[in-house]
């Protein structure tokens, strides 16, 4: 159940985006806390397993570069 | 964001939950010791259950469920007797282990009273609070924190909240909201009820970092103008896990309180120890406490002083917050780092660990580690804005509180120049636990 129906869409992608496993032993992950870097969606992810703590950046089908400056 | 399962799970204090769980691994102040001394036997609700507590005239104090096993009458209006606690009713007494000791109108040589047992907490008295521990055994030792134990004048600030503990423990691990919700909006309550905010709390954070320890996270931050060798980062202050904040400054130390009653009530209590350089031991037969204003006259948040502000920002996200729509920054990387402890100690519990914090080696006392110059604002500044702009202020023993801090500071001035050294009281010492080389989890600037 959503309270605030103003930031459903970010719910929703929150619960489809929140990663599921962990990246260094595969197991269900315990904590993936959702927070935003500017435009980037960031998890704050925790394994109980392996207790594997580390960030998840979601970055879609773009793949982004940056240029020196020159 | 969480989802609303997270959040759920997170916030849960009933039995049988997985937080709940680890929540009765501790022991928690339920009554002032000065209670139980004008009235034997009190009604106590802790994570969302109800217990009888009492003492017995010689002193020794006794926790049980609420419900006579018998047909469930509260035992918190029960009589109280030196060999235990006897139900109004039809007079069943169970002693401070929670054994049935009588059954008045049942046949003697029976097994029944064995079948009634209560199950029986733990109870003991430290600094003026009464403290129980309703889980599972072997309790472990009730921890003597600095504050409980130093020399200092006390007193012990309250109010019950209306809102979940784990939001308030957040605020715990939220460095930034200082410079806004003690600074900049106290400035603008200020402009309007004609009085000055204090310029410290305004201070612009530079950059924030929070260490796990033995008892929780160390949070600590640079202000504007300060650099890495002050207190405030050097030696920061701990969120005590899983309901505690140390805090202090100016020869103030505090213990915030936040003991989770049920899910959406909170018993916030300020326990505060004044003890500055210079100090001369007062006598305190009782430690004094005093409720704090949560609401004025027309119901809206009382906010012209600090934790009247901290405590509208807790109640206002909500009895219990919805944490699946709300936005964290980098900057609430504190928060994040607060779940993944709730989170842990989740999963130790269900090992058959410990949960982070647990004391079972006899101690004098704990210190936590609290920076001293808080704020880089001066020590007697921050006393004086701590009595004026603070609970304090509302303390029947404010006058006295002034005078501690003003003749301590005058003897220290006598001290210095006659060459002596002045009384420091022993305990509530910060010291500086940041390892060389360790690097803040979050740079701000």
């Amino acid at each position: 159940m959503i309270g605030d129906r103003r930031f459903a869409a970010d719910a929703d992608a929150h619960r489809r985006d929140q990663p599921r496993y962990c990246p260094a032993c595969a197991t269900a992950l315990d904590l993936a806390s959702e927070f935003w870097e500017g435009d980037e969606r960031r998890f704050y992810c925790w394994c109980a397993s392996c207790e594997w703590t580390g960030e998840v950046t979601t970055t879609g089908a773009t793949a982004l570069g940056h240029e020196p400056e020159h | 964001m969480l989802t609303a399962e997270q959040n759920d799970e997170l916030t849960a204090v009933e039995a049988g939950t997985r937080m709940g769980e680890v929540l009765r691994r501790y022991w928690y102040p339920v009554a002032f010791a000065r209670e139980l001394a004008e009235f034997p036997v009190k009604r106590v609700e802790l994570l969302g259950e109800f217990f009888a507590l009492w003492r017995s005239p010689s002193g020794r104090y006794g926790i049980i469920p609420e419900p006579c096993p018998h047909r469930k009458a509260s035992m918190a209006y029960g009589v109280v007797e030196e060999d235990g606690l006897r139900c109004p009713y039809h007079g069943w007494r169970f002693d401070t282990d929670g054994v049935c000791t009588d059954q008045p109108a049942e046949k003697d040589n029976t097994n029944f009273q064995n079948r009634v047992r209560a199950t029986a907490g733990k109870v003991e008295e430290l600094g003026g609070l009464v403290w129980a521990y309703v889980g599972p055994d072997p309790a472990p030792l009730l921890p003597r924190f600095d504050v409980y134990v130093m020399d200092g004048f006390r007193d012990i600030g309250w109010a019950d909240l209306p809102c979940n503990y784990v939001q308030i423990m957040e605020n715990a691990v939220d460095p930034h909201h200082v410079e806004y919700l003690h600074g900049r909006y106290f400035e603008f309550i200020g402009a309007h009820e004609g009085f000055t905010a204090p310029a410290s709390f305004g201070k612009q954070h530079q950059r924030i970092g929070f260490d796990a320890f033995e008892y929780g996270i160390i949070k600590r931050r640079i202000l504007a103008g300060a650099s890495e060798e002050n207190d405030d980062w050097k030696v920061g202050h701990p969120l005590v896990f899983p309901y505690n904040m140390r805090v202090g400054g100016g020869g103030i130390h505090q213990m915030q309180i936040r003991v989770p009653i049920n899910r959406t009530t909170t018993r916030f209590m300020l326990y505060t120890v004044h003890a500055p350089e210079g100090y001369e031991p007062l006598e305190q037969p009782a430690v004094p406490d005093y409720e704090i204003p949560v609401f004025d006259e027309r119901g809206r948040h009382v906010v012209n002083y600090v934790e009247g502000q901290d405590i509208m920002a807790w109640c206002t996200q909500g009895p219990i917050t919805d944490r699946t729509t709300e936005h964290l920054g980098r900057s609430d990387i504190g928060v994040a780092m607060l779940r993944k402890m709730f989170k842990q100690q989740m999963a130790a519990v269900e090992n058959g660990e410990d949960p982070l914090g647990t004391v079972r080696e006899p101690h004098e006392r704990i210190d936590l580690p609290c920076e001293k110059d808080k704020f880089h604002a001066g020590g007697a500044q921050f006393a004086l804005d701590f009595c004026d702009m603070g609970s304090t202020r509302f303390s029947p023993m404010l006058d006295t509180i002034r005078k501690v801090h003003l003749s301590a500071a005058d003897r220290v001035v006598k001290d210095k120049a006659a060459g002596r050294p002045s009384f420091t009281p022993e305990g509530g010492i910060g010291t500086a636990t940041l390892t060389p080389g360790t690097s803040a989890q979050v740079d701000s600037e």
